[in-house]
């Protein structure tokens, strides 16, 4: 009997693959192994290998088509086997495991299609396939179950988070059982550009290939990967359309390095940025309209702090927050932001460590940065730049040169909500209490 | 049953008569006369449909409770039954506030939150009727065994009647202060039915009090239409505790005029039977007649006894109709200190 | 820090609550002189004499309602009932008196007493002696239900339930009785109706009673080697229950598994669960709220079936992982 070689399934959502080419023709002896076809996914380049030694026959599917998963794609004659008679046609293939004709017109149904509807009661007759002739995918059965009860599986979580930004949780494929869409599926959907669909909702779209990548060459999942690439979608996003105003003050650090210094001899470490938290914190409680965040057009003017810090990692950047600044002190401040520093770099950040936040301070001193701007993290009104500390000579009260320790700091801050006169007011109260750090106990 | 003249009640009552003094005999009688009053009202009450829930009217059981309370001194315990208002007003409570709290007024006893089987005043060591059948009995004897430890000379009186005397919490407290020697009086008002549960069908023993045999300790049955009767027995077992001799278990034979609740047809008994105990035993014609064969009292001072408790119900009344009734507000309070 | 078994912890609560305050007096069966079906009590006759360490006849209901009688009038007694199960003999006292009398007497009068009894299975002693009961008692307005996982737990709940002026059902757990833990010295309190986190985790909040704790504490160890972090909640006291603790764990994780030995049905996991279901936790929850329970049967006596019966390490394990990865 021959052997049907079968497209295997790469991975356990893939529904079809490609072939991009044959790489061994009609007729040529194989050894069990040998790569006879390259095929890609949607996001990889894969091989499929003669399952034993043979003579390759019958190669069903052209280079270019789009083949289900699980259909025999070619046969294998045995060593010393005789071609039968009767070649088994391409218009009817023998598929070990692949669609039956019984969906809506006998369009065929993908095997996870078909496990999904029957674990959602869906009947297969009623729902339209968008895949290669009608061919019924998973995505169209979640769809007709959604029109079927007007209900989507979700979970709470799923539904805040849909709710929050806007999103059609129909549009989103769920990853829990029975298709339930967790709020992680939907934080993954954010990183969509609102105009295109994500590669796995619609596996049948023409996509241009990437760079190949070797077979094993699998990518690593990093559990925060999904949000890190929002925070670069939104920040072009917040660039383009937030208007942004610069107003920049130059603070003299004496107080804050008398305060550390203090410290230190306690053999108490407390950081700049630390003080900036607080010091930010301190000034926004008294200019609410920069503890804010902008959305369609409604301002929500939030009544506790929670201070965003930037983190660089060799990913990327993060920006982990610490709730209720508001309510901390300074030795809480330290201990919170070591905490989120150390899970951020051991990428262990948590969905809570980067919610609702209400302003961002982004501190390039220590890579020797005199000033920068920065971009407004949204849906946030205004981020901090920080520069370093550095000695400069300023006149004092008498016009005699007198060295002092400077640092630079730049509000950006959205002009649809933020004023100059409040940025600039903003800016007095946060100078007066950096340089007077004793004010923060008012 | 003692129904002869009071010709032979003086002459066993004589020293007691004139220890006594007439003014502790006469309170003695006005209270029966209160408490006549005080249900009749309630009744009445019940009828024009101003309280809420049911009742249980001790109408005829005036001598056990007011020959008990009254033996009892200063400082000491009581608790008793559903059917209690008698034995709390012969305690010294201020009627006002027990007709407030039977209508369920704020100014009651209990605020309103307890009703007529849950009356109490605790201020006056009167530790509450109880709305189940031996409720209190085994909380007598704890509060025997704290007077015990405490080393004080209090005494707790237990009122029950003669269904809670086959409850099995009866017997545990029973025994629990016959063997620690605790200082508890267990008065048992035998009004021969348990509900609708004549006594004859609930027991093979001809009185309750020979169940004290079984723990070793006095027991003995009295007239419970007789208030002396009843102070008589009952001093004697509270003085038997205070000398550390243990409980004494007294049962008061006595009869009940009305159903056991509003709700009782009565079936289980026959109107001879009531009007015979109504119209031959009757505690307070009884004592008022004692009395005044006695030369205690006159005939117009004791029929005057009935007017006034008459118009000390109509100011209770008053009193109660015209106090508030307890705020929604207030709904949770109460219920952990 | 000295280590003491939870009977020892509690033996010297009862003790120094005697020694601090003459009021004091332990009442029960086999207290005295045979120290307590489970030795808490052994060596207190000794020292504080028959008139505080009172043995009674088997006489449940006149046990419960001695102590409320002492305790309506000035003491504070700490009664015992041998085993759970025999609670069920003192119930009208218990839930009709000594629940009730203060708030039928208008919020006059208190009963500030203490029942303590073992419950629980794991012995062997079969389905009349192995009863949790707790939940019974919780749906009696007026009463307490406090239940020590742990010795140190164990000494300073007791110390505080025997100055609550509240009457509290005090539930022990037989398999515990023999656990060590660090017990300090001098008399401590912990204060009632505060729920204690007894470890934090960020994947799936445990809501523990009793020795339930313990197991919960074991597979958050065995979970923590497969990289998920239980967080493992302990009332400590379950009625009047502080929940906050547990809505803002479960809001917090998004998954929350009740675990409990008493009988599924009707037990205090469906309080816990309807807390959280109600709550603002609500909107954050990635996946539904599980109760892991005893089997809706008597306590076999068959030493297996006994064991498959309540929840044990392994199943802990199993069902928090299975919400970890969301599989439910």
């Amino acid at each position: 009997m021959p052997v049907p070689i079968i497209l295997p399934k790469f991975g356990f959502t893939l529904e079809t693959a490609t072939i991009v080419q044959w790489l061994r023709r009609e007729g040529d002896t194989v050894r069990a192994g040998d790569p006879i076809c390259e095929v890609t996914t949607d996001k990889v380049n894969m091989e499929v290998e003669a399952p034993e030694a043979g003579t390759l026959y019958n190669l069903l599917y052209e280079a270019g088509t789009e083949v289900p998963v699980t259909h025999v794609i070619a046969y294998l004659l045995r060593p010393g086997e005789a071609r039968p008679e009767r070649l088994p046609s391409l218009s009817a293939p023998e598929p070990a495991a692949g669609p039956e004709p019984d969906g809506a017109r006998g369009a065929s149904v993908t095997p996870i299609a078909r496990r999904v509807a029957e674990a959602q009661h869906v009947d297969l007759r009623g729902v339209q396939g968008s895949g290669p002739n009608g061919r019924i995918m998973r995505r169209d059965v979640e769809l007709a179950r959604v029109a079927e009860t007007g209900k989507v599986r979700a979970t709470p979580a799923a539904r805040r988070l849909a709710r929050q930004h806007g999103i059609d949780l129909s549009a989103i494929s769920g990853s829990g059982p029975r298709g339930r869409i967790q709020g992680t599926d939907v934080q993954a959907a954010l990183q969509a550009q609102p105009a295109s669909a994500k590669a796995a909702e619609t596996p049948h779209d023409e996509r241009q290939l990437t760079a190949p990548v070797q077979p094993g060459d699998m990518p690593k999942i990093v559990k925060l990967a999904g949000m890190r690439r929002t925070i670069a979608t939104r920040l072009q996003h917040s660039f383009q359309t937030a208007p942004h105003i610069f107003l920049e003050v130059q603070i003299d650090a004496s107080g804050i390095e008398a305060l550390r210094e203090r410290l230190r001899a306690r053999n108490e470490r407390l950081s700049v940025t630390s003080i900036l938290v607080k010091a930010c914190a301190w000034a926004l409680l008294r200019h609410p309209w920069l503890n804010a965040t902008f959305d369609n057009d409604e301002v929500s003017l939030w009544p506790t702090v929670n201070i965003g810090v930037a983190v660089a990692l060799d990913e990327g950047l993060v920006v982990p927050v610490i709730h209720h600044v508001e309510r901390l002190s300074l030795h809480e401040i330290q201990a919170i932001s070591d905490g989120l520093a150390e899970r951020a770099r051991n990428n262990m950040l948590h969905i809570n460590d980067v919610m609702d936040g209400t302003f961002t301070i982004s501190n390039l001193g220590m890579y020797g940065i005199d000033r920068f701007t920065a971009i407004i993290n949204p849906p946030q009104v205004a981020i901090l730049a920080v520069g370093r500390i550095a000695r400069q000579f300023v006149p004092d009260e008498q016009d005699r040169p007198v060295l002092r320790p400077l640092m630079n700091l730049m509000l950006s801050a959205d002009h649809r909500v933020v004023d100059g006169v409040n940025a600039a007011n903003f800016l007095a109260d946060l100078k007066a209490a950096l340089e007077e750090p004793s004010l923060l106990a008012w | 049953m003692n129904t002869r003249l009071p010709v032979d009640a003086i002459q066993r009552y004589h020293d007691l008569i004139e220890s006594l003094g007439p003014d502790f005999l006469k309170e003695m009688l006005q209270t029966m006369h209160t408490i006549r009053a005080f249900e009749e009202r309630a009744e009445q009450l019940y009828s024009l449909g101003k309280t809420h829930g049911t009742m249980h009217l001790s109408i005829g059981q005036e001598a056990t409770a007011v020959g008990a309370c009254n033996a009892m001194e200063d400082g000491d315990y009581l608790l008793n039954h559903h059917r209690g208002h008698g034995h709390c007003l012969a305690w010294g409570s201020d009627v006002k506030r027990m007709m407030a709290e039977f209508i369920g007024k704020e100014t009651g006893y209990c605020r309103g939150r307890g009703g007529s089987m849950h009356i109490a005043d605790v201020e006056a060591n009167n530790l509450g009727a109880n709305g189940i059948v031996a409720g209190g009995v085994p909380i007598a004897a704890g509060v025997g065994l704290s007077i015990k430890m405490r080393k004080t000379s209090q005494v707790c009186l237990v009122i029950f009647g003669d269904g809670a005397a086959n409850e099995g919490a009866f017997h545990e407290s029973l025994n629990m202060a016959a063997i620690w020697k605790l200082p508890v009086v267990y008065l048992c008002e035998n009004n021969q039915y348990a509900m609708s549960m004549p006594y004859q069908k609930a027991f093979t023993i001809e009185n309750i009090s020979e169940r004290a045999s079984a723990y070793n300790i006095p027991g003995v049955t009295v007239d419970g239409n007789d208030v002396l009767a009843v102070f008589q027995a009952v001093s004697e077992a509270a003085a038997r505790a205070r000398r550390g001799e243990g409980p004494s278990l007294i049962e008061a034979k006595t009869y009940r005029y009305k159903g056991h609740s509003k709700s009782d047809k009565q079936a289980y008994r026959t109107r001879d039977e009531v009007n015979q105990w109504m119209e031959e035993r009757d505690p307070i014609m009884r004592y008022a007649a004692l009395l005044t064969t006695a030369g205690v009292i006159d005939e117009t001072e004791a029929s005057a006894m009935r007017e006034t408790a008459v118009a000390t119900i109509d100011r209770a009344v008053e009193f109660a109709e015209a106090s508030p009734w307890p705020d929604v507000a207030t709904i949770l309070e109460g219920v952990y200190a | 820090m000295r280590e003491l078994t939870y009977a020892e912890a509690l033996r010297e609560g009862l003790r120094q609550a005697m020694q601090a305050d003459p009021c004091v007096f332990l009442i029960g069966e086999d207290i005295g002189v045979y120290g307590g079906a489970f030795g808490v009590t052994a060596g207190l006759i000794g020292e504080f004499g028959a008139e505080r360490v009172i043995d009674t006849p088997i006489s449940e209901a006149g046990i419960a309602g001695a102590c409320i009688g002492a305790a309506l009038t000035g003491m504070r007694p700490v009664g015992e009932i041998q085993f759970m199960d025999f609670v069920t003999l003192s119930m009208e006292q218990l839930v009709l008196q000594a629940a009730k009398v203060r708030f039928m007497f208008g919020g006059k009068a208190s009963v500030p007493m203490v029942m303590r009894m073992p419950g629980g299975s794991g012995t062997g002693a079969a389905a009349q002696h192995s009863e949790s009961l707790e939940n019974w008692f919780v749906h009696v307005p007026g009463l307490k239900v406090v239940m020590p996982s742990n010795a140190y737990d164990a000494k300073g709940l007791l110390l505080a339930s025997i100055d609550d002026p509240n009457p509290v059902i005090f539930i022990e757990h037989k398999l515990l009785y023999k656990t060590k833990g660090d017990v300090p010295e001098a008399p401590y309190r912990l204060p009632l109706s505060k729920t204690h986190v007894a470890r934090a985790g960020r994947d799936v909040t445990v809501v523990a009673t009793s020795v339930m704790v313990s197991r919960a504490l074991q597979a958050a160890d065995e979970l923590a080697k497969e990289g998920i972090e239980l967080e493992v909640i302990d009332p400590r006291t379950l009625k009047p229950l502080d929940d906050e603790p547990i809505i803002e764990s479960a809001r917090k994780t998004g998954r929350l598994l009740v675990v409990h030995e008493a009988c599924e049905t009707g037990g205090f996991g469906g309080e816990i669960v309807a807390r959280v279901a109600g709550s603002e936790a609500f909107d954050y929850l990635e996946a539904p709220i599980k109760r892991l329970a005893g089997l809706d049967i008597p306590i076999p006596y068959n030493r297996d079936l006994e064991y498959q019966t309540v929840p044990q390490v392994e199943s802990i394990i199993r069902e928090a992982r299975k919400l970890a990865r969301n599989e439910y």
